[in-house]
Order: structure tokens, then sequence, then C-alpha cells
């Protein structure tokens, strides 16, 4: 770049307290940047995001007619809005501003320091470089839809909507089961309190369904989702129930007078453990309380053949609807939850604890099911056969902290062992093994609950359990079980007989997450579940502005973090609404009609769908509400025209010269 | 105080934990997976787990001088079990090992002859190397020697020692030379070159005898041209497909289940005779569990006609080992002596449970272990023991009484 008298840039390299000075010469580092082209002072200070730090960028601005600016320091991530604020405070355009970072980039990552200065230099020169070519850009702003969208409707997307809903917003809550209710419906109890889950949640269910601002489709998914934060549309396909929903009152009479009189098909809801009939209700809680029709195994709509007992029993209300259709509902929002839960692992894939071969080892979802007075045994814990269990094992960790499966702790399993431990132990009398590897108690009343259950009776084993076998060898039916565990703390080897095996099954991501990643343009972490944009400091928001993450699809976690979480969610949705608008990253393409040449390359790279062809002028055009700035038409663009505020190519080429000709 | 074998615990288990196989064994939990997955685990003064904790704690001395260190018969469970994702079985026990023998301390003493035996005549069993190709005399097929007539063949066959030597396994190498040149591969053997491939050796911590072996059996195999190298032993196989390539020696080998499985289709007009048996397969660990072939046996088994399949209570990957791996094949006395059972004893039972008349095998050491276990048990004549080879040879109408 030419020399530009008119240039006159501010550098400050900040000491960060020990974190870059501790590493680098900052004085040393200043008087470097003293030397460079255009840089009309440089200074060095111990906190530069202090308010006398700030301070001192507003003086020299006014002072020394700087017109530029660079701050070494940390990640642009987190103090760039601090610095480009304060010069807009002292008149400066606020994206004349530019970070060099020597913290993350250099101090903590370097341990030599003659390297670490050099890198420092380099990093410094490179901004320096940068900041002569920005120019002065006009802040964005896009107005945000006064509506939210919740995706799932579990416990968290449940408190969510209902947050939402009693702020006064319109809210849209998406079910994909034929009720709302999520996995908490299935428990009996809930840990360390014991509270009857349906008790706590049935409320909380029927408010959704009354509440005026929420709308609520059940039996249906998220199809796609275009648009950007305050404008989402939304397309929401909606499965067929075969009853209309508007004139269902609920009766359940069809259920009755289905010409099915024998409940045979295995109702997923109890996990296969009951049977439903064709038309059915997951519980006698269902919200909304309206049957489903199985078309797969429904007479009339199989066949083409049946009496209709259905219809009969539901008479003059007349709300079946055999020939209902699939549709495709679409919704503009302004804000999206995802609260899309977790999938319970299916410990079928262990080949050494027996699932699916013995018939008495049974998954901890399986088991909440028996207990719940609403499941297929009215309550009554009970064997396939029908007996009362004696002995009952529940083995912890069953595809948690295992390489093989899921390394990661799955956080609720040694508390809802412990409740089970308790609950079997109340409705049957039976003696009780809990083979753990660590207890994990650390939640409110946790610990004291663990010691309850002690108290009780249960016995800890401290051991991974090994194999399951059959208590007479060779697998026969109707034998017992023998749990084969390393007692870690006896040393030594037991073989433990029970009439029951409880798996405390891993919480793992739902099936389909990344398809849901996809459609709302968020990410995961390793282990598949939802990615918030800060570990720490932005738990509920997303890569994606306008989308939130609320409970389990985030990581595994129990209720009261779910309620909190997704109570978190609606408040940073709330926020983001009741400000009416979001200002807009200035990185945005752009393009140069001139050399536009209209082959439309780029409108089929763009990840976001922000470019549309325009056919009269033959041109592409970006809508830089849609826009991310990801640069991928920019490098594409045959002509070159496609261009990026911030990222054009002098911009970039000199901050690559300033990289690597530092001296 | 810290002394220097203090410390050797903590260095050795750090020096695995970046030796690439696995995760370091400082990652262990303590969980007890491996020692109760064990099949001799309750019989163990240190199952991996202990080993683990005892080397970090400083009592590395104590677990050098135990009897258990003797006890893994390298079946793999624990290794694949391990939540942590530890390599134990191709890890820590020979790295223990290793250093027991470097502290001078005696192993048990029938190892210490099958290691002077492998030394002085190239295999575990002291036998002669001139009688290497006794199996092969009055053979119907042509045997080639590539030691004495080298060229070009597809099949280099390291036949292995047991299948060379002992009379019960010369059966079935003979069936196999036999179905060999029926498929109309061109194949050939080293004769009284042939050596042993090591991987006994290398569990059993002999890493120097071990390098030796693969040294003196690279020399051999590089003179040769061939497509693949076949052999009938699956610790064999393992040897040369994991820990021959650690030491720059990469050969295309197979274990016979695999090479006849890819030949299916050739196989399925040839075998027509039918063999009237119930037959349960007992997987072998070292292709079966850590290799994870499964299916290629019984594909086959299910190709004879006449015979049914049935399956063992504990199969495929939780199938139990037979407990001559990793050394065990001249482990039994010292095992059982410690407080341990030969597997085989249990294992056979497994099969005389399912009701099969026919225990099916594919591993040399198998068939000398289960006809031992079927007197023990007292299942001899209600239980044959027999290779894969065998049953498919006698569909095959290849079968013994064709000498010629």
């Amino acid at each position: 770049m030419k020399h530009d008298e008119t240039l006159r840039i501010g550098v400050y390299v900040c000491h960060c307290g020990t974190n870059i000075a501790g590493v680098l010469d900052v004085e040393a580092l200043a008087h470097f940047a003293e030397g460079l082209p255009h840089v009309a002072l440089a200074r060095h200070y111990k906190y530069m995001c202090s308010d006398p730090g700030q301070e001192l960028v507003k003086r020299d601005i006014l002072e020394y007619n700087l017109n530029r600016i660079v701050v070494a320091a940390c990640s642009p991530n987190l103090h760039e809005p601090t610095f480009r604020r304060a010069a807009e405070d002292a008149g400066l355009n606020r994206f004349l501003v530019q970070m060099a970072n020597i913290r993350e980039q250099v101090a903590w990552v370097t341990d030599d320091s003659t390297e670490a200065f050099t890198k420092a230099q380099a990093h410094l020169a490179a901004a320096i470089r940068r900041v002569a070519g920005h120019e002065a850009l006009e802040r964005q702003f896009v107005q945000i839809q006064p509506r939210a969208m919740v995706v799932g409707g579990g416990i968290a997307g449940i408190e969510a909507a209902l947050t939402l809903a009693e702020a006064g917003k319109d809210v849209i809550l998406v079910e994909r089961e034929p009720t709302i209710g999520g996995h908490m419906a299935m428990f009996d109890k809930t840990f360390p309190t014991l509270d009857c889950a349906a008790c706590i949640l049935t409320p909380k269910m029927t408010a959704v369904k009354l509440h005026p601002f929420i709308k609520l489709l059940t039996y249906s998914t998220v199809e796609s989702v275009e648009g950007s934060v305050g404008n989402y549309r939304v397309k929401v396909r909606r499965k067929p129930r075969y009853i209309d929903e508007s004139l269902c009152v609920g009766c359940m009479m069809c259920i009755d007078g289905c010409v099915f009189t024998q409940a045979k098909f295995p109702n997923p809801f109890d996990q296969g453990l009951g049977k439903r009939k064709p038309v059915w209700i997951p519980f006698p809680q269902a919200v909304p309380p309206v049957p489903v029709v199985d078309p797969e195994v429904c007479l009339q709509i199989a066949r083409g053949k049946c009496k209709q007992g259905c219809v009969t029993a539901c008479g003059e209300r007349n709300a079946f609807r055999f020939d209902q259709e699939e549709q495709i509902e679409e919704y503009t929002v302004g804000t999206i939850i995802v609260a899309t839960g977790f999938k319970a692992f299916d410990p079928s894939v262990i080949p050494y604890y027996g699932y699916g071969r013995y018939p008495n080892v049974y998954t901890s979802l399986e088991v909440e099911r028996l207990l719940n007075a609403g499941g297929p045994t009215a309550g009554k814990l009970t064997l396939r056969d029908g007996s009362t269990p004696k002995r009952v094992g529940i083995v912890h960790c069953v595809g948690s902290r295992d390489a093989n499966f899921h390394p990661y702790c799955s956080r609720v399993c040694c508390m809802y062992s412990l409740k089970l431990a308790h609950l079997v132990k109340e409705k049957t009398g039976a003696e009780v093994f809990n083979c753990y590897i660590d207890v994990r108690a650390p939640g409110k009343s946790f610990e004291e609950f663990f010691n309850r259950v002690q108290d009780e009776g249960t016995q800890f084993i401290r051991g991974k359990v090994a194999d399951i076998t059959p208590a007479n060898g060779d697998g026969a039916e109707g034998g017992g079980l023998i749990m084969n565990v390393d007692d870690t703390l006896l040393g030594t080897i037991r073989k433990i007989p029970v009439d029951m095996v409880i798996l405390a099954v891993a919480l793992e991501p739902q099936a389909d997450a990344s398809d849901v990643r996809r459609a709302f343009g968020i990410s995961c972490s390793a282990e598949g579940f939802f990615l918030e944009k800060h570990p720490k400091l932005a738990p509920v928001n997303t890569a994606n502005d306008g989308v939130f993450l609320a409970g389990a699809c985030q990581g595994a976690k129990d209720i009261p973090d779910t309620v909190a979480q997704a109570d978190a969610a609606a408040a940073k949705a709330l926020a983001l609404m009741d400000a009416g608008q979001i200002e807009l990253e200035p990185n945005t393409a752009w393009v140069d009609e001139e050399m536009c040449s209209g082959c439309q390359t780029c409108i089929s790279l763009c990840p976001f769908k922000a470019i549309r062809h325009d056919a009269e002028r033959k041109i592409a055009v970006i809508d830089p509400a849609l826009c991310k700035g990801c640069g991928t038409c920019v490098a594409a663009c045959p002509s070159g025209a496609a261009k990026q505020h911030i990222f054009g190519d002098e911009q970039i080429s000199e901050e690559l010269e300033g990289l690597m000709n530092y001296v | 105080m810290s002394t220097a074998m203090d410390r050797q615990g903590v260095e050795l288990l750090e020096r695995l934990g970046k030796s690439g196989e696995g995760k370091s064994p400082q990652g262990c939990m303590q969980c007890g997976l491996c020692a109760a997955s064990c099949p001799l685990g309750y019989a163990m003064e240190f199952p991996p787990r202990k080993l683990i904790l005892q080397a970090e704690s400083g009592n590395l001395e104590k677990v050098l001088a135990s009897p258990s260190l003797w006890m893994c018969i390298g079946c793999y469970t624990c290794s694949l079990r391990c939540p942590r994702d530890i390599e134990l079985t191709d890890g820590l026990w020979p790295a223990l090992r290793d250093q027991s023998l470097q502290a001078g301390i005696q192993p048990p003493a029938e190892l210490q002859e099958t290691f002077q035996n492998l030394f002085k005549y190239g295999n575990n069993l002291g036998k002669s190397p001139r009688q290497r190709l006794d199996w092969a005399k009055d053979l119907d097929v042509r045997v080639l020697d590539l030691s004495k007539e080298p060229r070009p063949v597809d099949v280099l066959w390291l036949v292995g020692c047991y299948p060379s030597y002992y009379p019960r396994n010369q059966v079935v190498t003979r069936a196999f030379a036999r179905i060999l040149t029926e498929l109309g591969v061109t194949w050939g053997v080293l004769g009284a070159k042939e050596k042993a491939v090591g991987e006994c050796e290398r569990m059993f911590g002999e890493e120097g005898l071990f390098e030796t072996l693969v040294e003196e059996n690279r020399k051999l195999l590089d003179k040769c041209e061939f497509q693949t190298l076949l052999t009938l032993d699956p610790h064999a196989f393992r040897a040369l497909q994991k820990f021959y390539p650690q030491h720059g020696a990469w050969y295309p080998v197979k274990h016979y289940t695999t090479f006849l499985h890819e030949r299916m289709e050739q196989l399925k007009p040839l075998v027509l005779k039918p063999v009237k048996a119930t037959v349960t397969y007992h997987d072998n660990c070292c292709v079966g569990r850590r290799c994870e072939s499964f299916d290629p046996p019984r594909e086959l088994l299910g190709l004879i006609p006449g015979v049914e399949l049935v399956e063992m209570e504990r199969n495929r990957e939780n199938s139990l080992c037979c407990g001559g791996g990793g050394g065990g094949m001249w482990l039994d006395a010292h095992i059982v002596a410690h407080g341990g059972h030969r597997l085989s004893d249990e294992r056979i039972r497994q099969a005389a449970a399912t009701g099969a008349d026919t225990l099916a095998v594919s591993c040399p050491y198998e068939l000398s272990r289960f006809e031992d276990a079927a007197k023990v048990t007292s299942l001899e004549g209600k239980l044959r023991v027999r290779d894969i080879i065998e049953l498919l040879a006698e569909s095959m109408d290849l079968g013994e009484r064709n000498v010629s």
C-alpha cells in the first residue's frame, strides 16, 4: 500500500495483567509498532479493556486526530465490541478498529519468549497494514418478528413455550409425537424429591393446551427452515391423525368402539411392553386428548374394508377423516428454540448384557413404565411371567463412560438408578444391588438421597458389571440371572444371583439429530449433541443467531437443569424479540453489479440461501440480512464480482503481507 | 520414599500410553470390567486393573513376581470391552512379562522349555526341522517346497508348527492341501526352512526372540513371490497382520477361513456329499473376537449339505476362549496350580449343552485342547471335535480315505 499522509493509526498493546506481559516485552512491542508506516502513536497499558484503557483510546482519537485504531490484546470474540464502541464514542467509525490477538494466539500458546515476540510482531504488523485499508461502514439492522417457534414438546419445550407465551409472545410449539410430554411423561417418580412425574408435568401440559398465545402442532415435524434471525420461514409437516382435531372432544369412545376387541399392537409409549389398538392414545392425560389412527394396522386404511366401529362410536361428532393427508404449513417466526430432547441408548449392542436375549433384562425406561400407574402393568413391578422380583440388579453406566459406546457421563443415570432402587424396594421389598463405577450425586439434595437409599438397605457394589448370564448356564427360559462383577472395593469377583436386571442406559442424541442440526443451521459437538455458542458464557445460544437450545438435545441433563435452561432460552429469545431489531455483522458479501455476469455459480454454493438471481438485470443479488459473511461466494465468483466488506482483496493481502514481511 | 522400581511402574505405563496402541493405561478408572470379564480373573492375584493400579502405586516388583502374570491366555475380552480403550492384551501384558524377564525373574518352567525349543529348533514343540514336511508323505497332491524350487505362486502357505508335526493336526493339514489343489490355486510351502511366526513369544514378553523370528522369517518370505500368505493358525495370522508390520515386515496375510470364504462360489458346486452333523462353532479369539470375523466360518459350515448349525450361549464376540492363546497352550498346569481351571473343559461343556454332536473349530490348538477336554469331561464319543477344513473336505470327498 502506498504511503497515505492522511492515515493516522493509533496502536495499543495490552498487558492483560501478566497474561500477555508475562511472556511478551510489551514496551518493546509498542516501540516496534511506532516504527511502522502510518502509525501516529503506540502505547502499552495494563488493562486496555478497563475504563481508563478505553478512555485512553477516546482521548487519543480526539487529541491526535487518529483515524484508525489497532488494539493488540485478546481475541476479538471478547473485546472487539468494547473497542468499536469506544472509537464510536470518540466520533470514529466503529469499523476502523482492528484487533491483533496476541493473547490466545501468541502469549498463551508460545513458551519461548523470543519466538513469542517475533510472532506478536507479525500479528501487530498484519493488523496495522490491514486497518489502513478499512473503510467506514454503516451499521445495519434487521427487524425481529415477535413470534417464536419451539421445536420439541418435552418438558424443555413446554417450559420454554409457556414462558414465552406468558410474556405475551405468540408461540408455535411443534411436537413429533401425538402428544406433548416427552420422556418426563413416561417416568413414574422424579429424583430426588420423588414427586410423581405426571402430577407436576400434566398441569403444565394443560396450560399449554389452554394458552391463547400457544399454537400446538403435535404429530408434526419441521420440514425446512429458511431465512435468518428475525424472519425464519419454517415449513412444518403435519402427519395425518385421521381424526379432525377441531371436532374431537377426547371422549375415547372410538377406542372402545374399534373392531379390534383386544389391544394387540406394541405401544411405543410403553416401550413395547404394553399393547394398543389401531386407534390409540399414548396415555390418559395426553395433550391434545385426541386419539391417533395407525394407518399400518387400521383395517379401514390398510385394507379399505372395516365395519368402522370407531366411526359409529364417534357418532354425531363425526371426527374421523380416513382420507386425511399429510400437510405442509409455513410459519414465519423471529426466533426458534430447539428442544428436541434425547434418545435412550439401546443396550442390545452390548453382547455381554444379554438385553433382548434374556427376557428379564430390562432398560431403565422400560422399568419406569412398569412402575408407572398408567403403564402396562398399572404400576405393578413384575417379571415377564407376572411374578414379583425378589432380587434386582441395577447396572450403572450402560453405554455411558465407555469408549466403545459413549465416552461421556450421562449425568442423570446415577440419580435415576438410586430412584429406581428406592421404588423397586418400596413396591416389591426385593433385595436391590446397584453396581456402579462412581456414584455421581452432585445436585441439590442428591447426596442426601443417596444416603437415604443406602439406609433403606440397597447394596452398593463398586464395579462395572461384566457378563449377565442365565443362572442355569445354558440360557434356558425361566431361570434367574447371574451378574458377574468385580467388587473393586472388596477386591474379589462376585457372582450375584438376581431375577431382574435393570440396565441404566445412557442418554444419547436423537437418531435424526444431524438432520435437525442441518435444518436449523446449528452445530453438534463430538458426541452428537447440539453445540452451544460458548460452553460457559453462551450456553443457550447457537452459532445461528436467533436459534436457541433447551434441554437434553444440548447434552444429557436432569429435569431441573432442563427447566432452567428452557427458561434461559426463552429469556434470550424474548430479549431479541423485545429489542425488535438486531444489528447485523458488517462482514457481509455484496455483488459489484458492473462485474457480475449472472452465471449463478454463487447461488447454489451459498449455505444460507442469501443470494437470488435478478432475472431482469441478469445479476446475482445478496440479501445482507441473510448473509453470514462466510466468503464462499467471494472465493467462487469467476469474475471477481462477489466482494465482502472488511474482507476485501486488498485488506486480506495487506494483512498477509504484514504477517510475512513484518520486519 | 521412592525407589527406582517405584518409578519403573509409572514409566512403563507412560511408555505404553505413548505407544499408539489404544489409550493410556493411566486413564484406567478401576471399574473392574476387565477382571470380571476375564475367564480366569477370579483366580488372578493381579487381574488387568490391579496390574495397572499396582504399577502406578510403585509396587511393580510384586506384579512382576506374581504367578498371575502368566495366567493371561490372550483372549482379548478385556481389551475389547475396556471402557477406556486400553490395549491390555497386546500392550500391557506383554510389556509386563518383558519387564519381568528382564528383571531376571524366572517364568514358569514349562515356558522356559518352549523358549529353548524354539531357540534350538525353530518350533515350540522341539521337533526337528527335517520332519516339517512329514505330513506330506504319500499325499495324493503335490506339495511344492519353495525353499527348494523357488517359483511364483498364488499362495504361500505357512503351515505352522502344530499342523506340521502333531498327528491329529496333520489330518487337517493334508485335507487343506487337497482343498487348495482342488480350488486350482498354485501354492507352495517353505518346508524345512519354515519357522514359528512367534506370536506366543511376543505375548510371553520375549520381544527380543520375537524380533529375531521376524527378521529370519522376513529373509525367507522376501525371497518368495506370492499373492497371499496363508495361515491355519489364527495366532500366526494376528502376528503377521499386526505385529510384523510394526517391524517393517508387511505381507498380504489371510487366515484360511477368510481365504475359503472368498471362494464360496467356487466351493459351492464342490461340497456335494452330505455330512450329517449337528455342529456348533467355537469362535477362535484372534480371527473372531479380535478381528470381528464371525460370519465367514459360519457361512462356510452352512455350505455343507446335511450340517445343522447350532449356537452356544456364548458365541461370537462373547465366545469363551479355549485357554490356549497367549502361551496358555503350555501353561495349563501353571494356571490350575494357581487356582484357575482349563477353559477348554468349561467350553466343551457349553458346546455339549447345545445338543450338537460336532464341535467345529478353526485353530490348530483347539483340536488337541478340546479332544483332551472331551476325555476329561466324559464327552468323548458324544462330541466330535473337527476343524472346518475336515468337514469341508469330507463333503468335497477329499477326506483321508482318498490317500493313494
